[in-house]
């Protein structure tokens, strides 16, 4: 058993990732991503994404959690990329209503 | 070996058709992945199922399987012996004398791989390694100071005599101070290992706070219900309340309400990097006593002469 201890990064709010990264990070491919992209569940930071080259993109570093579950989902479900952009969207939806459901139980909407 | 019923897992019979196969899985998919699902131990539910449909859904791991036999699930078994000439691969090579603690499933997924490899040579075979991830329960005091825990990781290592096995490898790390529910992390490099030169693998860690019995979270402020008697919030106090750091004076207002939010700043959670902490809010909570002395009871009489307020004024 290995005593070392390992550091855990936090996936800096305010950090950036490169296309690059984001497709190595997520294992979609670079077709998927952009798909994705045109279906607005990533949005790349840059201003007008669409005229430039993908090269370029760069996105919010917590895009990679929700790459890599899309990454799951499609694996697991077989998905397109459509139904893949709609499960997505769902499910930021509920964890949206549960964000609020958790500040009303705070006390934060009363 | 110990014997793992694929086809109990899923939920159908041994005879059951490819389609009936792939229906079960979804079902069951839809139901225990942890993206989508509530379900307690979905996600140990999920590996279960996902395992027992890699192997059904391909035909010649299936035909392997079935050849293996039927035992109860967890019961030590071994193959029959011509079972390791038919379906070959690494395992049949080895001729079974060291199955002891080879998992099933890796054993049947070693079938192809042998075949793979082979047939593209190990020099072009280049993989990167799989990233790994997990569930983490930290409690409030742990992302304040930040804390070291230790996460059991399932891998599969190849041994000395080339067989694959499942083994869990306990990995020691850090989770940094700053650190809140609903968060990812990162522990680059501890993933699995890639082959042919490809890149290892990553750990991602999915934080979630253990629910405190007084504070409530959101992001990296806290919530802190603060009872106060009528007359504290009608004439205003100064109260003692707790903190994670330690017990704060806090002043009621005279004339406060029900419901309101009293912010005491930076004694929430420590935000990483150094950043200025989230703050605390004391949420006020009006209480009066259930038992009333006669002196109290005497008093309240007098305010409720002298006061003019009607607190159902906009029924009209």
């Amino acid at each position: 058993m290995s005593s070392e201890t390992y550091f855990a990064a936090l996936f800096a709010e305010h950090g950036e990732v490169a296309f690059e990264e984001l497709v190595q990070a997520c294992g979609l491919s670079a077709e998927e991503i952009v798909e994705l992209v045109e279906h607005g569940v990533f949005a790349p930071i840059s201003a007008s994404p669409a005229r430039l080259p993908t090269s370029t993109w760069r996105f919010s570093a917590t895009t990679i959690a929700i790459g890599r579950r899309a990454s799951r989902l499609k694996a697991d479900f077989d998905l397109n990329v459509s139904g893949l952009a709609l499960a997505l969207t769902y499910l930021e939806r509920i964890e949206a209503l549960e964000e609020e459901l958790n500040r009303l139980r705070c006390g934060l909407l009363r | 070996m110990k014997y793992k019923d694929y086809y109990a897992t899923l939920g159908v019979e041994r005879s059951a058709s490819e389609e009936d196969i792939k229906k079960a899985y979804r079902k069951l998919a839809r139901k225990y992945h942890p993206d989508v699902s509530k379900e307690k131990d979905a996600e140990e539910k999920f590996k279960e199922v996902g395992e027992a449909y890699e192997v059904l859904k391909d035909v010649e791991k299936r035909a392997a399987y079935d050849q293996m036999g039927s035992y109860q699930p967890g019961q030590d078994f071994r193959p029959p012996p011509d079972w390791g000439d038919r379906f070959g691969g690494e395992a049949g090579s080895q001729g079974f004398q060291d199955l002891g603690d080879i998992d099933l499933f890796d054993l049947l997924a070693g079938l192809n791989r042998g075949r793979t490899r082979g047939a593209r040579g190990d020099a072009e075979f280049r993989m990167p390694g799989q990233d790994f991830e997990a569930r983490v329960q930290v409690r409030l005091d742990d992302v304040i100071n930040g804390v070291e825990i230790e996460i059991p990781i399932a891998t599969t290592e190849m041994g000395q005599d080339g067989a694959v096995r499942r083994v869990t490898r306990p990995v020691k790390v850090r989770i940094p101070k700053g650190a809140t529910d609903g968060q990812r992390l990162r522990v680059p490099g501890k993933g699995g290992q890639g082959m042919g030169g490809g890149r290892t693998g990553d750990l991602y860690l999915d934080i979630r706070l253990e629910p405190h019995e007084l504070y409530k979270v959101d992001g990296h402020d806290l919530y802190l219900e603060v009872p106060a008697a009528p007359w504290e919030a009608a004439l205003g106090a100064n109260v003692e309340i707790p903190t994670p750091t330690g017990k704060v004076s806090l002043k009621i207002p005279p004339g406060s309400r029900a419901g309101q939010k009293l912010r005491v700043r930076g004694r929430g959670l420590p935000r990483p990097h150094g950043g200025e902490s989230g703050d605390l809010y004391a949420v006020l909570q009006l209480v009066t006593p259930s038992v009333l002395s006669e002196a109290e009871k005497e008093l309240y009489g007098k305010l409720a002469q002298a006061s003019s307020f009607n607190p159902r004024g906009h029924f009209g």
